[in-house]
């Protein structure tokens, strides 16, 4: 019974530690962000619509804070071929999608894009956490994408 | 005899020069593989996955064709790729598991290879990413066909026939277990479907019926009918995203599916989206064959849905709860005819894919 209790207890903490957002590519610093980490960084709250059209507020991080971080190029390094640079959001369920650099830069828009842990200050549910891109005044949520994974920032070579 | 020996000397002298020049002529213009023209519609994109180090060439994909129905390549010569996997059926077998060499039925239901050149990850939980990876488990594993390729690469060295189609699709007649994998892949990239009743509609050169053009709207949203959201994750043309889900068949699972590549316990009952292409045909269906036909398969998205914490947010309500589709009888029977508007006789009978021993 112990050692069941000891064997459920580690595969909760296995999961629970393995649940993480990698941030890779055009990076100085790749990060591997734990809720822990997020919860620690700068928060920013904001507001979305779910899919039955109510408001949520939704907190968590910047993705410019985190961008910071990991050494991106933003602001006044986000000029010439590094406007080429888009990012490519992963899910758990292998879902994507994509936003260019800019699109995401305080010295391009007002827009905040976070990635949220927190609904109504409590964590995302299960199937949509714990780690959910929000992307307020967005029209259609469907970049408002559930379970995320990874952030990459990448050159478009074309 | 003066005379003959210059003749002797002269003439042996041209005969290597000659040598010579055949052999560096040869070499220069040598005509290696013939590329393959994979042609598809635009609208199915160009996502397409061809690994750089093979590229689909017109031996190679002769060569794989062969190989792909060759029963030398399971230990006792009884099953080839194609056994389980039946043009007629849009390359799927029609059994809810597959049966190996040796009688024992495979874990899961043998998956349609139709339009394979759009996908990433292959099986149901996604584990091998490309056709080269893939084709090397049921090939090798101990009841499927239950040969290791160093085993096939002696057999088909024994069976003589093969070394030109070697030498033809790599340039060279040796038979490796690397290059057997290669010629399978680049036959299966070939495998589009682009020629249903839907690919016409598309480009414009047939109208639906009124029933499959209700069923076409349910399915993707946008007409004067309510959206159900097949298209979710059934989207675009090609009738799929690369995603996985837990599409509510149960609320335990005894098949761990993605989870057990990822060990994430989010991933627990999620498997592949597959594509909807040919699916009249490729009964019966899910991961486990459980449901023998389409009706059944709308009759669970309709009315039972299993809860359960990895159940796809895309099958829940706000609040979280399972949210089945509740589809009323005329609706079924529109989606009915709209799947079946999916099924391609020009893709199931093109003597491109057949057994070429038969054809």
């Amino acid at each position: 019974m112990r050692m069941l209790v000891f064997a459920v207890a580690l595969m909760l903490t296995t999961f629970a530690e393995a649940q993480t957002v990698k941030v890779t590519g055009e990076v100085t610093k790749p990060l591997t962000l734990s809720a822990a980490d997020l919860a620690a960084m700068p928060r920013t709250t904001t507001v979305a619509k779910d899919k039955g059209g109510v408001e949520h507020s939704f907190s968590g991080v910047a993705l410019r804070d985190i961008f910071k971080d990991a050494g991106v190029t933003t602001g006044r390094q986000l000029r010439g071929e590094n406007l080429a640079k888009y990012v490519l959001v992963t899910c758990a369920d292998n879902y994507q999608v994509v936003f260019s650099l800019a699109e995401l830069d305080s010295s391009f828009t007002d827009r905040v894009v976070i990635l949220a842990d927190q609904m109504e200050g409590k964590p995302l549910p299960a199937g949509v956490g714990p780690f959910r891109i929000i992307v307020p005044g967005e029209k259609k949520p469907a970049r408002n994408c559930f379970q995320v994974t990874g952030i990459a920032v990448k050159f478009a070579k074309d | 005899m003066i005379m003959r020996k210059g003749f002797l000397k002269y003439g042996y002298g041209l005969a290597a020069c000659l040598a010579f020049v055949m052999g560096a002529l040869a070499f220069v213009s040598r005509p290696g593989p013939t590329p393959y023209p994979l042609s598809y519609p635009g609208y199915f994109g160009n996502r397409i996955n061809i690994p750089a180090d093979n590229p689909t060439t017109m031996e190679g994909v002769a060569l794989g064709r062969r190989l792909f129905y060759e029963k030398r390549l399971s230990a006792n010569n009884t099953v080839s790729c194609g056994t389980c996997h039946l043009q007629r059926l849009a390359f799927t077998d029609g059994r809810r598991f597959s049966i190996g060499f040796d009688g024992t039925p495979t874990k899961r239901n043998a998956m349609s290879l139709a339009n394979s050149l759009w996908v990433r990850n292959f099986f149901w939980d996604g584990r091998a990413s490309g056709l080269e990876a893939q084709a090397v488990t049921p090939l090798t594993d101990p009841h499927e066909m239950g040969q290791s390729l160093d085993s096939s690469v002696v057999k088909l060295r024994a069976a003589g026939s093969y070394a030109g189609a070697f030498y033809a699709a790599f340039g060279a007649a040796v038979i490796t277990p690397e290059r057997i994998v290669r010629a399978i892949a680049q036959f299966e990239r070939t495998l589009i479907s682009a020629d249903a009743p839907y690919d016409r509609f598309l480009r414009g050169e047939y109208h639906f019926t009124p029933l499959e053009q209700e069923g076409y709207e349910l399915f993707f949203g946008g007409g004067p009918v309510r959206s159900v959201g097949c298209s979710n994750c059934h989207g675009g043309p090609r009738t799929l995203t690369e995603t996985y889900h837990n599409n509510g068949l149960d609320s335990v699972f005894a098949d761990p599916g993605r989870a057990g590549v990822t060990g994430m316990a989010y991933d627990r009952g999620r498997f592949r989206v597959v594509t909807l292409r040919n699916i009249a045909l490729t009964a019966p269906y899910m991961h486990d064959g459980r449901f023998a036909s389409l009706s059944q398969v709308l009759d669970h998205y309709s009315d039972h849905l299993a809860g359960g914490p990895t159940l796809s947010p895309t099958l829940r309500d706000t609040a979280g709860r399972p949210e089945p589709l509740h589809l009323t009888a005329g609706e079924k029977k529109a989606l009915l005819a709209f799947l079946n508007a999916l099924t391609d006789s020009t893709f199931i009978t093109d003597p491109r894919f057949s057994d070429p021993k038969i054809n």
